[in-house]
Parts: structure tokens; sequence; C-alpha cells
């Protein structure tokens, strides 16, 4: 299921550039809609609190990245749920989905404002920033390089948190979005990964994506 | 000037903040997609806690002195604030709507893929066999096939980590086949569903 956002950012300003495109009708199950609109959301929340308080311009971006796919996917759920609706019970019985939709734009409009905390530069305070740092594990977002070791790999084969303490919890590829990724999900070059661990971790895997280091530690 | 123990305690409240309101989303959309009025009702009750935590984080942030230089880094903390707040009505709102009483559609029914999925809410008695235990070392998921998704303590709500200790008292949230649910019970509070 791919389905193109219907805004584009310029990302690096606070400014978000909105190109609305039009989203065209598609017979897609709610509860995939539902279920991809829960793990969105959980995940902008994550991402947003983090950009925040660790201070991190990139995951404020990936924020309204998802914000945008959360939109394309709000219509849709409310297009199918108007081709659902026959009559006056159907309509009695399906309300409730618009609702959620609208609660899910609420919520992802929640996590923009979080991440924009970051792009306008409003900050948290050093001190509160340097003991979160502390008590909550480091969440990064890292583009994978053509020469990096990633490419090609499989996630389960790479045993990272193994390694070193990491985990992939999401990998965004164009505008697609794989949360949770399987241990058969094979990393391309340009994919996007968001990576939760201890900050050691951290700092190795964003030098694994870049390619700046060649090798797994074991 | 702000205090070290102030600043901890702004942390404190700030990662119960961020839990809270990741939490009250897995529950209300799973409260949707298992069509269960036992996890609207946590979602119902965890926007009031919200509520409360939102005011006393402001207290404390408001109550730190602060200086004109400083004004901007505590603005983003308010803010957060503020934002937790959206997120959990929005979350109470998607609850509210499993609490409605009208029939799931046959769009939204179809949709529960297990429709023999449930959720249980079960107290952990004192004569339990998981009291002072770790959710590890409980393996309730291997023995009775529920995945814990929250555990209720006193006015809390708790994630459930793997190295979670389980108290007498404790209210498990779980989810899973139906046929699971007495095994649980059970396992949780033995005289109350012993096996005749």
């Amino acid at each position: 299921m791919l389905i193109e956002a219907n805004k584009v950012f310029s990302l690096g300003s606070f400014h978000p550039m909105v190109r609305v495109e039009k989203v065209e009708y598609k017979p897609v199950g709610v509860r995939a809609l539902l279920i991809e609109m829960k793990d969105l959301s959980e995940l902008m929340i994550d991402l947003a609190y983090s950009a925040a308080l660790f201070d991190s311009p990139a995951l404020a971006e990936e924020v309204m990245e998802m914000e945008s796919r959360i939109d394309t996917i709000t219509y849709l759920l409310n297009m199918n749920v108007m081709v659902a609706a026959r009559d006056a019970e159907d309509a009695e019985s399906l309300v409730g989905v618009t609702k959620v939709a609208r609660a899910t734009d609420k919520i992802s409009d929640a996590a923009a404002d979080i991440a924009s905390i970051v792009l306008q530069g409003i900050g948290i305070h050093p001190i509160i920033r340097e003991a979160f740092e502390k008590v909550e594990e480091q969440l990064t977002r890292v583009e994978v390089k053509p020469k990096s070791i990633l490419a090609g790999r499989q996630l389960g084969g790479l045993e990272l948190a193994a390694k070193m303490g990491v985990d992939i919890i999401a990998i965004r590829r164009n505008k697609r979005w794989i949360i949770n990724p399987e241990e058969n999900e094979t990393i391309q070059e340009g994919d996007v990964l968001i990576v939760r661990g201890a900050p050691q971790g951290i700092k190795e895997i964003e030098g694994i994506a870049k390619g700046t280091i060649q090798k797994l530690e074991d | 000037m702000a205090s070290q123990e102030l600043f901890n305690k702004i942390i404190d409240m700030l990662v119960e903040l961020k839990d809270t309101s990741e939490l009250m989303l897995d529950l209300a959309y799973s409260s949707i997609l298992l069509n269960s009025k036992e996890l609207a009702e946590e979602v119902q009750a965890l926007e009031e806690h919200v509520d409360k935590l939102h005011t006393d984080f402001e207290l404390l942030v408001l109550s730190a002195g602060i200086s004109p230089e400083e004004s901007k880094n505590f603005l983003g903390l308010i803010r957060i604030g503020v934002v937790t707040e959206n997120i959990a009505d929005a979350a109470a709102q998607i609850a509210e709507v499993v609490l409605r009483e009208i029939e799931p559609h046959p769009v939204l029914a179809l949709a529960i893929e297990e429709a023999e999925e449930t959720v249980v809410r079960i107290q952990v008695s004192k004569e339990s066999s998981l009291v002072g235990k770790t959710l590890r070392e409980a393996q309730v998921h291997e023995e009775t096939g529920m995945w814990v998704l929250v555990v209720r303590r006193g006015g809390k709500w708790v994630r459930p980590s793997p190295n979670l200790k389980i108290d007498a008292g404790d209210v498990l949230i779980a989810s899973g086949y139906a046929e699971g649910e007495e095994d649980l019970k059970k396992l949780a509070s033995p005289e109350n569903y012993s096996s005749t």
C-alpha cells in the first residue's frame, strides 16, 4: 500500500511550504487504515517529544513528514467510510470512524506543535535536556548512504540489539513508512532509519549508516 | 534561580507526560480495534489523570523563578504541557466512540480480524504467584496467551516493561484470545477463580 503524501514541506525552515495535492479515492480496508494511524501517531508522538527534548531538528523534520502522511490517511479513511454508508443505520455506525480520523488529525497537529518548538528555536532548558539525555534512551534519524555496509542487508542478520544495543524502530522509504520492521526487511540505500538506543550505540550506527564505519563490531 | 532539585522534578514529570500520552494513544486505538469498553474506560480515566498532571507540571514550571533571559528555555516546557493535554483529549475522543453503545459497522467489525480477541482487566491478589515477580519472570504470555497492555497501580498507569515488578493490588489489563481470559484470571486471583 503506497500512497503519495499530499503535502510537500520545505525542510530546514519552520515555515512549511504547503502544496496541497489531490488525494484520490482507493478502496482500502478501514482496519488497515486504523492500524496505520495507530502506529504512525504513536511513533510521531515519540519522535516529537524526542525532537524537543534532545533538541534535534532532524527528528522534528521527520515528524513533519509524518504529519503529511497522516493527512493522506485521514482523507482516505473518510472517503472509504462515505462509500460504505448506504443508509441511515450505516451512517450511525460509521460516524464514529470519522471521529477517529478527526482525533488522529488533532494528534498529528499536536505532534507537529511539539516538533515546531525545535524548528522555531524556542528550545528546552539546557539543564533539562542534559538530565533527560541521562534518563531516556536516545533516538536518532539517519540516512543510509550508498557506501554503507547496511545497504542490502536484512535487519535480522545484523543483530544490532545484541551488538550495539540499538533498535531500528522505523524505516522511511521515500513517502512510505515501515514501522517496527520485520527481521526479513532488507535495508536499502536511501532509507531513512529511526533508531533508538544507548548513546554509544547511536553514535556507532550513525557512522555505519553514513559509511564512515565499515564494519560491525562483535 | 531554579534549583537542581526542581529541575529533577520537571524531568520526572516530562517523562511521565510523554509516556502517558503514548500509552493513551495505544489504548485508545486498541479500544476501537478490539471494540473494548474496558480499554475505553481506562483511556477516559487517564485523560483525567493527565489534566491533573498538566496542572501540576505548569505550577512546577511557574515556580522556577524564571529570569527574562531564561524565559525562552521555559516556554518550550509550557508548550509541551499544553500539547500533551491536546493529545490526551484526542485519545479520549477516540475512546468515546467505543463507549457510545452503537454496534460497529461491518467494515469495522469485519475489521476485527481475530473476532475471538478480547481484553481482560484483573486485579492481582495477595495469593497470586505473580506477586513479587518481574513481568519477564512472570511469563504471563507463555502461561496464558495474553499480552499485558498496561498495569494500573493506585492512581498511576505503568507501561509493561520486562523489569516491572508485579505487586499485590496491581490491575493488569491484557489482550489476547478469549480462551486465555480464564487462565489469566486464575493466575492473578487464584482464590476467586479456582478451577472447580
